[in-house]
């Protein structure tokens, strides 16, 4: 035992000195004190029990001791509390689950003695277990806690896994049982966990040496691979941590260009060899730690823990090397099924986009490329989330436009026409600029490359470039989207669920419509094809027996719609064209709607598109819309209901001469065109005759049980007679679609006022404040009578049709009947005459 | 007066399904409303003098009574048959055309003058014009407020259309109103 006798030092208060050490044999003890030792156990028992190291441990002082002597000091120290623990288990008998345990002056815990063999195998093995779950679930939070906090982690790591060694003793103050094998499983459990936490502590200690100074200590990031390549999966996962927050913050801001040849044979200063050894000890380090990731990727154990490291170094360091590796990992994993993983990967891609800044948009046409790569590779069966990221593209807002100056300049001599071209250029083009710049002479090319290599501002035609194929990339994979929704039936494969087997086609339109300005004119008219078809797709087209489109929903059909109207308001300066084919199918579409199934936001969104904003209608058309808006809002919900009446509002003010659907005048009179007769099922708007009809819905609508559509439906109907009413209602569709279906909530509050103390009618009545738009124009007391007789009104009606229609039917058998028998009867007649 | 033969009834189905495409038919199996009967009738295609004139049934019926010199005309005049046996549209089948035609133009106010003339449809005169429309097909010229105007031949396709100038020539004019007041004695 080591007692040092403590050096005196002015200042400090030394505890006393311990009385002249005696050896054991050469105490005289007398008999007559060992016999009252003997007798009195209760009182002398607790001098067995003392524990002389504890005491000696107050004298021998640590900070005495110099540095690199306190780190073999403590090591000593743990390795004999750790011997001290297998011996004293033989001594003491322990059964945690039967007694609490006695804390004694010394810090020790002490178990109370109950002998209990058999148990405390059982007790041993959930006390493994629970220090195993302890350290799986220290891991697990480990896991979850953000990386920044992770240095700070690793430090109290050391503090928590003393305090842990401490319970651990004892905890493993078991009982020692008589089976010799348990007690080996158990010794090498202990040296099992030992190891764990020396490699934890290892670990910490090598990685803030590394951030402390990582030009000298760049060796020990060999250590650190090494000790992640351990067998125990905690450790392996702590290790791989602790890597990634080290080179998150080791790697410079630069890539890495390992010296040539030529350059290592030169005589360099040790500076720069110094640096040298630096850059290549880190890259090699960071070769095998991604290799390794790579690898361990593939095993399912590992695998969030990898991708969640892999997403981090490429968000961190995107310029650094081997960023293709990672980018392949990356969006390997971006249409995976895990959900996490997924999620990181799409969060790492769309900041990838979002800070060019970092890698000079260089790995934004990677990772494009590499996405269109891969929606090729799986024929468009991927999560919608991996082509959502595209969303977070952006681009010049003149890329077309100093395409077409560049190019103007460098033609003018030769084409003069195309100075007057208004029209946007060409993207994809075929003759590219640096064709151009080879006619250029050499040398000044040389001097311009060497100029922009050295400079670190990012040249505008690179950019430009890099955009262009980032642009043709995207609009690759969503033309090849588009292409797969149109494909027939029985050519999409074996994929089993047909019906949603377009997952791709909603991100894919929403993307369509925000990149639409940068479309090429060529494409246009393909797009347009597209389009066309894909809303077309629900119908059977007659005669040809197995050809059809594959089935999309109403959503997506209205979605077409919606980004083909978008497309085409964006190139207006080109031509303005007129959409025939999309209205007809936006009006079957109308009559298709189901409520419950389908979207209603989307339904609103085309009416506002296409008919709201729209300047100017054919007659036919309009009336056509008018009036099956106002049949759809017969059978609709409130919500749906409103927006097409406000539709309906909107359409009627604008073009004056649909006014005559106003009137009581069944033929239309003069006004009607060519056709005579109203054709409900007409699937073309330009055929369906809606001049010659009348708005009988309206005078329906102005009793439905609904305030707010009545009130509508009312004012609609009196348009006629108020003249020149310039005033347009400023709500769109989609609002009203909103209003009316958050009031749904509000309406039935509003339905119980009586029952209401103090505080719920101050919350009606601000809730009426509030949904109230000013528009609207309500001045609705509804009272709950009210809204009974509007409903049993409604219902009696629905269930008069239903009579109605079960009368006939009944009607119609009977006659049927009748005439059979009569028919019968002169059959018979004729027989016998 | 008699029906189109086989090659005739052809050549004018040709023609108007260039204008009209699917919606022909609409025309053909128009259900006609006029006469006594209560049933509807059809219209038919009758040939007098080398014109096609599209009338209902109930009317033939009675205008067989008249003598083959002295019935000058009936229905709605579709076309004529030149000597050298083509057909043509003229401009009384307008409104026929414009009720189911698929391909339209609208002009713009400022050139529906020019237009009335007997001039061409320029780019720039070209207020709406709907997708889809191919070269060589048939389009009805219609005024910002639909008001037919006359029809044509499409020049170039919508696509097209899109990158040229403003001077180029979008419709070749066919047939307008104001030949009502121009040809007047030709018609």
């Amino acid at each position: 035992m080591g007692k040092k006798m403590g050096k005196k030092r002015q200042k400090i208060v030394l505890p006393p000195e311990l009385p002249p050490e005696i050896p054991d044999e050469a105490v005289e003890v007398s008999d007559e004190d060992v016999q009252f030792v003997s007798e009195n156990q209760e009182y002398t028992g607790f001098m067995s029990n003392l524990d002389t190291k504890t005491i000696n441990k107050q004298v021998t002082r640590v900070a005495d001791v110099k540095e690199d002597e306190l780190e073999s000091l403590y090591e000593r120290r743990l390795k004999k509390k750790a011997l001290d623990k297998e011996t004293e288990k033989q001594g003491l008998e322990v059964d945690p689950v039967d007694a609490l345990p006695v804390k004694t002056l010394d810090g020790k815990l002490h178990y109370r003695t109950v002998p209990k063999a058999t148990q405390k195998s059982e007790n041993e093995d959930k006390d493994e277990d629970n220090t195993n779950n302890k350290d799986a679930g220290t891991d697990a939070s480990v896991v979850k806690r953000t990386k920044a906090e992770k240095r700070a982690q690793l430090k109290k790591m050391r503090k928590e896994a003393k305090k842990h060694s401490k319970e651990v003793a004892a905890v493993e103050d078991v009982e020692q049982i008589p089976h010799a094998e348990v007690l080996d499983e158990v010794r090498k459990d202990m040296t099992a966990e030992e190891a764990n936490e020396k490699k934890k502590f290892r670990l910490a200690e090598l990685g803030t040496a590394l951030l402390t100074d990582p030009e000298l200590n760049i060796k020990s990031l060999k250590e650190m691979l090494e000790i992640s390549k351990d067998g125990d999966r905690d450790i392996v996962v702590l290790a791989l941590k602790s890597l990634l927050a080290v080179f998150r913050d080791i790697i410079p801001g630069y890539r890495i260009r390992l010296p040539t040849e030529k350059e290592q044979e030169m005589k360099v200063s040790k500076a720069v060899k110094k640096m040298r050894f630096y850059e290549s000890t880190l890259l090699s380090a960071y070769k095998a730690y991604i290799q390794k990731l790579i690898a361990i990727e593939k095993q399912d154990v590992y695998k969030r823990v990898a991708v969640r490291c892999i997403c981090t170094l490429l968000e961190a360091v995107p310029h650094f090397n081997l960023r293709e590796n990672l980018l392949a990992v990356v969006i390997r994993n971006i249409s995976s099924e895990d959900d996490i993983s997924r999620k990181l990967c799409c969060a790492t891609v769309k900041s990838l986009f979002i800070n060019e800044g970092k890698h000079g948009g260089e790995a934004t046409v990677e990772a494009v490329q590499m996405i269109a790569d891969l929606a090729k590779a799986h024929d468009c069966q991927l999560h919608p989330d991996s082509i959502e990221v595209f969303m977070s593209l952006t681009f010049d807002e003149d890329l077309g436009k100093h395409e077409a100056q560049d190019a103007n300049s460098k033609f003018k001599s030769k084409n003069a026409k195309r100075k007057n071209l208004k029209e946007q250029k060409v993207l994809a083009a075929n003759e590219r600029k640096r064709t151009r710049k080879e006619m250029m002479s050499k040398t000044l090319e040389e001097v311009t490359a060497e100029l922009k290599a050295a400079s670190l501002a990012t040249d505008v035609t690179e950019r430009r470039r890099m955009q262009t194929d980032v642009l043709s990339a995207v609009f690759e994979t969503y033309f090849r989207v588009l292409k797969h929704a149109l494909k027939p039936r029985s050519e999409s494969g074996s994929s089993p669920e047909l019906a949603g087997s377009h997952p791709l086609l909603t991100p894919c339109l929403n993307g369509i419509g925000k990149f639409c300005q940068l479309i090429d004119l060529d494409f246009m008219s393909d797009l347009m094809n597209f389009l066309r078809k894909l809303a077309r797709s629900g119908i059977d087209s007659d005669g040809s027996s197995k050809d059809v489109s594959a089935c999309l929903t109403v959503s997506e059909r209205l979605q077409c719609c919606i980004v083909a109207f978008r497309v085409m308001r964006n190139n207006l300066n080109a031509l303005n064209v007129d959409l025939q084919d999309f209205f007809t199918q936006l009006y079957n579409l109308i009559i298709e709607y189901r409520p419950g199934r389908d979207n209603g936001e989307i339904l609103a969104e085309a009416l506002k598109i296409m008919l709201c904003d729209d300047r100017q209608h054919d007659m036919q058309r309009a009336a056509a819309f008018i009036k099956r808006l106002a049949t759809f809002s017969l059978y609709s919900g409130s919500a749906e209901a409103m927006a097409a009446l406000v539709t309906l509002k909107h359409l009627l003010q604008k073009n004056v001469k649909c006014r005559n659907l106003l009137e009581n005048d069944a033929g239309g009179g003069s006004v009607s065109g060519a056709i005579a007769k109203y054709q409900p099922y007409a699937t073309d708007p330009n055929l369906s005759g809606a001049l010659a009809s009348v708005l009988w819905e309206l005078n329906l609508l102005s009793k439905h049980y609904h305030p707010a559509v009545s009130t509508l439906a009312s004012n609609i109907s009196m348009l006629s007679t108020s003249d020149n009413q310039i005033h347009l209602s400023n709500k769109s569709p989609q609002q009203a679609f909103k209003e009316l279906s958050l009031e749904q909530e509000s309406f039935s509050v509003r339905v119980d006022p009586k029952n209401s103390n103090a505080k719920r009618e101050k919350w009606n009545a601000s809730l009426k404040h509030n949904s109230m738009g000013p528009d609207l124009d309500l001045t609705v007391q509804v009272d709950e009578n009210a809204v009974k007789s509007k409903l049993s009104e409604h219902y009696s009606l629905l269930h008069d049709i239903a009579e109605n229609e079960r009368l006939r039917r009944e009607l119609a058998e009977t006659t049927l009947s009748l005439n059979l028998h009569e028919q019968y009867k002169k059959q018979r007649k004729r027989r016998t005459k | 007066m008699r029906p189109l033969d086989e090659q005739e009834t052809t050549q004018v189905f040709e023609k108007l399904h260039k204008f009209v495409g699917n919606n022909l038919k609409n025309i053909v199996e128009n259900p006609s409303h006029e006469g006594p009967d209560n049933s509807p009738g059809r219209y038919c295609f009758r040939l007098q003098k080398n014109r096609v004139y599209y009338v209902s049934e109930s009317l033939v019926k009675r205008a067989t009574n008249i003598k083959r010199d002295n019935l000058v005309s009936l229905g709605t005049q579709l076309g004529k048959f030149t000597k050298g046996g083509k057909f043509h549209l003229t401009v009384q089948s307008l409104g026929l055309l414009a009720e189911n035609a698929k391909h339209k133009v609208w002009l713009k106010p400022t050139s529906e003058m020019s237009f009335l003339y007997g001039n061409n449809v320029l780019k720039g005169g070209v207020g709406r014009i709907t997708e889809s429309i191919s070269e060589h097909d048939g389009v009805v010229v219609y005024s910002m407020s639909d008001v037919p105007l006359g029809f044509g031949v499409a020049a170039k396709s919508t696509q097209d259309c899109r990158k040229m100038d403003p001077n180029g020539i979008v419709v070749l004019h066919q047939a307008d109103i104001g030949e009502y007041l121009r040809m007047e004695d030709d018609l």
